[in-house]
């Protein structure tokens, strides 16, 4: 006979990826690179989810150019997902973007309990509507306050500044560190992060991970202190030369 | 993936006469990579470190060195065989400039899966073998500690298991350590972790150990948490600051029994509520003493050599319910229920031996701590097993699984000789001479 058909209750882990579609991002096969870099990050993903049985991943993505829209609004599980590709044009109504996710955010339709959501802002540009008032839109929601933020820069002409305050205040240690905005220069570096938020990121929203003394020390240092415990970004290792690989974007 | 080792590549070490052959990348985590190797014809794993990991972790070599010096405290244990540095002519074929270092260990057969794959539902298996599974763990954790050393780190995550068998293996063995000896820099996995851990009052160690056992034995045996019942619903959102109340200032056991303020919830830890239940007294009480006396006083947590105890007189008394079928672990001379299905359990036969006594149920064991109480508790190799008749499952047989021949007693005084491998009829039997002692048969 087999061991009762029970299983520890789990709680929806909500990813949400906010994507610019914005024309610019049609230049240098950028928009391509970042549905590749997606799609091929969801095995991983759905992987992660397997292995976390504390978890329900539930992944949704809004798209902003000259309006922002959901490009996949319905929380589908990681494993059933099956990623659209994205469209450039427009302009960058990224703070349209953030008042989206905030509906979103809130409960309801927010479950009652859940784990910290997941949300990866990737961005080439500047917003060209009012992000101020958008953000501050979604950081009166209590789940957004409780959110893992990353960034992720695609090309030098991404406004950093814009980045850095979604995901919050910067941390005090040097270094890379996902506090800041991630930046890719090329479609490789923006695959590693994309991977990385949906494997490494997810798993430590949802089960943490095994726990070393000099990382919790420097999560303390870091202002702001989260209540995640990020991962170590991914190792640059493909090019010992080039810490970030050449510069493509 | 980008694979720090090149797949193909024939890479010499230090102190190694031949070359090691990557076959292919297996794995990778933010600490490192895990590849399938060949070495002189024998395939092993090779687990190799990110660079940046030797800066956090200093004393990771002196570790594995120390460990590779004492040896696997048992086969349980894919225990660090070889340290792996590169010779100056292998250092430019690793695809990084500060190249790095790893140890070599004995490969994971495929029949090993990940124990999270049971906490998650996603496993079929029997009740005795995620016993003998708990088993093994305590066990691997008795040699462990005998020897001095403590793990540090055990959670699901290091954990494998066999379905089929009950068999595991530990991996991750990099954080074992003298007991006491250097702080070292893990703290373990939040959820596993010791409070006193959790909360940084101490660094790991063998009385950190005994927790995270208990919680991982917990976790395997009932598919839920200790420590998520009532006061879970409370936190809406379930990140690091409300697992440290949870696990650590506020933490109090499922099934306190002096106090009923966090009992599971019908709906949400159902789980919890149908499996505890099904374990007999003696095993609850050592989760009991863990998770309630035991958590402010590490010294009074259950003992390594306790659960080895009580889980192995736990399969002693496993007896299938005439009723459902399922696995029912009552306590021996009285009237039990069925767990499953409620119904009454009638008083099963035992095979009893000079030092325990097994019920006579289809799958229990015989093993020569059985007979010999110096032998020390050991369910690797059964000497006996209790087998149903292939083509009739009510006929119940004693398989000799020993290298010696039995002889059987029956009932109407003749005697017959079991040879090795052969299986004897329960219904006519009154007692069995085997190599390691008289069993009699009590109906």
């Amino acid at each position: 006979m087999a061991f009762p058909n029970v299983r520890l209750s789990n709680r929806p882990l909500h990813f949400i990826y906010l994507c610019d579609c914005s024309g610019s991002m049609a230049a240098q096969g950028k928009m391509q690179a970042l549905n590749q870099a997606i799609r091929q990050s969801l095995p991983g993903m759905a992987e992660v989810a397997r292995q976390n049985p504390e978890a329900r991943v539930l992944v949704r993505a809004v798209s902003f150019a000259d309006r922002a829209a959901w490009h996949l609004a319905e929380p589908t599980p990681v494993e059933q997902l099956e990623w659209r590709d994205l469209q450039a044009g427009g302009i960058t109504a990224m703070g349209e973007a953030l008042q989206l996710v905030a509906t979103a955010l809130q409960s309801p339709p927010m479950e009652e309990r859940a784990l910290p959501p997941v949300l990866v802002l990737i961005s080439d540009g500047q917003p060209t509507d009012d992000f101020d008032r958008g953000l501050a839109t979604l950081m009166r929601q209590p789940w957004a306050q409780k959110a893992v933020r990353l960034a992720i820069a695609m090309g030098h002409d991404a406004d950093l500044e814009v980045l850095q305050q979604f995901i919050g205040p910067e941390t005090a240690a040097g270094g890379r560190s996902a506090r800041r905005p991630l930046q890719a220069s090329n479609a490789t570096s923006l695959a590693q992060y994309i991977q990385w938020a949906s494997t490494a990121v997810v798993g430590a929203a949802s089960m943490p991970a095994s726990r070393v003394a000099a990382a919790v020390a420097a999560d303390r240092a870091g202002a702001g202190a989260s209540n995640i415990h990020l991962p170590d970004l991914p190792p640059t290792i493909l090019d010992p030369t080039d810490d970030v690989g050449p510069l493509v974007w | 993936m980008s694979w720090l080792l090149p797949e193909g590549a024939r890479l010499h070490f230090q102190g190694l006469d031949q070359p090691l052959t990557i076959l292919r990348g297996l794995g990778g985590g933010t600490q490192g990579q895990v590849y399938a190797v060949e070495a002189g014809g024998e395939t092993l794993a090779l687990k190799w470190y990110l660079p940046a990991c030797l800066a956090g972790d200093p004393g990771l070599p002196r570790r594995l060195r120390q460990s590779i010096g004492l040896g696997t405290p048992n086969p349980d244990f894919l225990w660090p065989l070889a340290l792996l540095e590169p010779t100056a002519a292998s250092r430019p074929l690793i695809r990084h400039p500060e190249a790095g270092f790893g140890y070599l260990m004995a490969l994971r057969p495929p029949s090993f899966l990940g124990a999270h794959l049971h906490a998650g539902g996603q496993l079929e298996i029997s009740l005795q073998n995620v016993l003998r599974a708990c088993f093994f763990l305590a066990d691997g954790f008795h040699q462990l500690h005998l020897k001095g050393l403590c793990y540090k780190d055990i959670s699901l995550g290091n954990l494998f298991l066999e379905p089929g068998s009950g068999r595991i293996l530990i991996c991750d063995n990099d954080n074992v350590d003298i007991d006491g000896g250097d702080p070292g820099s893990v703290l373990g996995t939040p959820g596993f972790m010791a409070p006193e851990v959790l909360l940084r009052q101490s660094r790991p160690g063998a009385g950190s150990d005994l927790f995270s056992l208990a919680v991982l034995i917990f976790r395997l045996l009932t598919r839920h948490d200790p420590f998520r019942g009532r006061r879970e619903l409370m936190i809406r959102c379930l990140d690091e600051p409300a697992r440290r109340r949870l696990y650590g200032e506020e933490a109090l056991f499922i099934f306190d029994p002096d106090d009923a303020g966090n009992r599971p919830d019908p709906e949400e830890h159902a789980a919890a509520l149908v499996t505890w239940p099904i374990y007999p007294a003696a095993l609850q009480a050592l989760f009991v003493q863990s998770f309630c006396t035991g958590l402010r006083q590490p010294q009074r947590r259950a003992l390594t050599g306790q659960w080895t105890q009580a889980l192995s007189r736990c399969l002693d008394q496993r007896q299938l319910c005439p009723g459902c079928g399922q696995e029912t672990f009552p306590e021996p001379e009285q009237e039990g229920r069925c767990w499953h299905c409620g119904a009454a359990l009638p008083r099963a036969a035992r095979l009893q031996a000079s030092h325990g006594s097994v019920v006579a149920a289809a799958g229990n064991a015989l093993y020569p701590h059985h007979f010999n109480p110096l032998l020390g508790l050991d369910l690797h190799q059964p000497i006996g097993r209790l087998e149903a008749h292939p083509s009739d499952p009510t006929l119940l047989g004693l398989r000799n699984l020993s290298s010696e021949p039995w002889q059987a007693t029956l009932n109407d005084g003749r005697t017959l000789r079991l040879e090795p491998g052969r299986t004897c009829n329960l219904a006519a039997l009154q007692d069995i001479r085997t190599s390691a002692g008289t069993l009699t048969l009590l109906a």
